[in-house]
């Protein structure tokens, strides 16, 4: 038996089997005859920490990465950026190594710098550039940049010429899946584990295209069917991997979270100024700057916030912060003030917002690494997180560093198929059971011991 | 001599051993041993065994991030 992951960032369930379904033949063929279903992500639902959560089947407190940056120390303003030498745990391809099995992986985040494996690996969209040795083993590179010289690990979206970022993507996208489908055909491989992250860019920049209940809907026909066309296009490689697949082999189509429509951003610390919690030594501030551009009175401040797709809270403490003025005794009172105000903030118009707060202990049995003391889901995630200032108000309704219309969501998706099995059952699942239905597969879970269990009805693929 | 104690033996498969005699035949190599003592150097000198980003990266990582919504 052999498993080809194809990974897609950011696919919505809503999208795939739903409103584009005509136009993915492959992917409908696939959910009609495999399993499929909503794929319930990580806490936080975001690229970093969940495609390592799929490939470990350990939570993000295990691996101790909330997201994609992580404080040094107790610092205030000190942030690293994750990379693949914080997964201290086996990723299936690890496992599957120490048993022979060759893997071909390609771009799951963090996986920069590229680890020695059996087997080929190109790292991330997080590789600072084509410079940096990107390939395990090396001489993989030239080979890549000999035949694919545009290939690019990322664009970046948040600028306004639209139509020059959506064939930017596209061609992205074609260019790994041409690649993949090369190494496929050229390379010996046990497993195969990609990730594409274009589909998340372009639900970033082009969400107000497709859903018309946005509040920034656009209806422009050019671009939603480019849209459309992108799709077509991660839809006609899929079944290009199909053709190449034996009857022993298994797909699965996997993403690390959904997307839905960005209603805004809410200015976090501002709003911790004006609660009292956070104070600083010039109240005039130009907008858009960040905490570590502006002089923070940190000696009196009780809280400060990071922004994102949601937010963290970090609590100033004595002994712990090197300005600290919460007292270590105080902290759990503070901490329950602070949740019932954070929960109690309405929307711009007044509106009832459905916010969760809540402490990393409260989601994970293990809490490794740098953790905030809250994580705040503003309004469902519906609104995100900006934690510059300076504006006149709390409510920005585009993004606070370039123009983006979608926020995550929950539920991604999952396919699982084998050709020539008719199965074509709907049942959703977990991010969790990822690692575990691989290794399931390959009959190596048990005596790997890995956590957690299979995907319900692989019985019927096996 | 005291030299010979820095080497020590690995194991890899017959198969292999031999293709890679058959390879180095008429080439500077002069035994399997020197061969493949050098291509494992090569590719560890393009290991990065320190910090996974030097200081210039990672400025250029986050920038991207913050770029692209990541960091606010």
């Amino acid at each position: 038996m052999k498993v080809m992951v194809v990974g897609l960032d950011c696919a919505a369930p809503a999208l795939m089997f739903d409103k584009l379904k005509d136009h993915l033949p492959n992917i409908t063929k696939m959910t009609e005859n495999g399993i499929y279903g909503k794929l319930r992500s990580t806490d936080p639902p975001i690229t970093i920490p969940a495609w390592m959560v799929m490939a470990t089947g350990r939570s993000p407190g295990e691996i101790g990465l909330y997201g994609f940056r992580s404080r040094v120390g107790n610092s205030y303003t000190q942030i690293k950026i994750p990379s693949s030498k914080d997964i201290k745990f086996d990723t299936v391809w690890d496992i599957l190594g120490k048993r022979n099995n060759r893997s071909i992986v390609v771009a799951v985040p963090p996986t920069y710098p590229p680890k020695p494996l059996p087997g080929l690996m190109i790292s991330d969209f997080m590789t600072p550039d084509k410079d940096k040795e990107f390939t395990y083993p090396p001489g993989l590179k030239n080979e890549i940049l000999r035949d694919f010289p545009d290939y690019q690990f990322d664009v970046k979206f948040r600028k306004p010429e639209k139509e020059k970022i959506i064939n930017e993507i596209y061609q992205m996208s074609d260019t790994r899946f041409k690649l993949v489908e090369k190494l496929l055909k050229e390379k010996p491989w046990d497993f195969f584990f990609m990730v594409e992250i274009g589909i998340d860019r372009l639900h970033h920049a082009f969400w107000r295209y497709i859903d018309e209940d946005h509040h920034l809907y656009e209806k422009n026909d050019m671009m939603r069917n480019k849209f459309i066309s992108y799709f077509e296009m991660v839809d006609h490689h899929i079944g290009k991997m199909i053709e190449m697949m034996d009857d022993d082999t298994v797909m699965m189509i996997v993403s690390d979270h959904g997307a839905k429509g960005m209603k805004g951003a809410f200015a976090i610390n501002q709003w911790l100024i004006k609660e009292g919690y956070l104070k600083l030594k010039n109240e005039k501030v130009s907008p858009g700057s960040s905490l570590d551009e502006i002089d923070v009175d940190w000696a009196n401040t009780k809280a400060w916030a990071w922004g994102g797709y949601y937010a963290r809270i970090f609590l100033n403490i004595k002994g712990r912060e090197s300005q600290g003025l919460i007292d270590p005794s105080k902290v759990k009172e503070e901490i329950s003030v602070l949740k019932e105000k954070l929960k109690n903030i309405k929307g711009p118009n007044g509106e009832e917002w459905k916010t969760i707060v809540f402490e990393p202990e409260e989601k994970y049995d293990v809490v490794n690494g740098d953790r905030s003391d809250l994580f705040v889901y503003l309004d469902d995630l519906n609104w995100r997180a900006a934690g510059t200032l300076g504006y006149e108000t709390d409510y920005l309704l585009e993004n606070d560093t370039g123009p983006d219309d979608a926020v995550h969501d929950y539920d991604g998706i999952y396919i699982i198929y084998r050709k020539n099995k008719r199965i074509g059952k709907k049942i959703d699942s977990s991010i969790y059971r990822v690692a575990p239905t691989i290794l399931e597969l390959y009959n190596v879970r048990k005596r790997y011991g890995i956590k957690g269990e299979p995907m319900e009805g692989i019985e019927y693929v096996k | 001599m005291a030299e010979d104690k820095k080497y020590t033996t690995v194991s890899i498969p017959t198969p292999l051993f031999e293709k890679i005699q058959q390879k180095i035949k008429d080439t500077g190599f002069t035994s399997v041993s020197d061969y493949v003592t050098f291509v494992l150097r090569e590719i560890l000198a393009h290991s990065n065994d320190n910090e996974a980003f030097s200081e210039e990266d990672e400025k250029k990582v986050k920038e991207r991030l913050k770029s692209l919504g990541y960091l606010d």
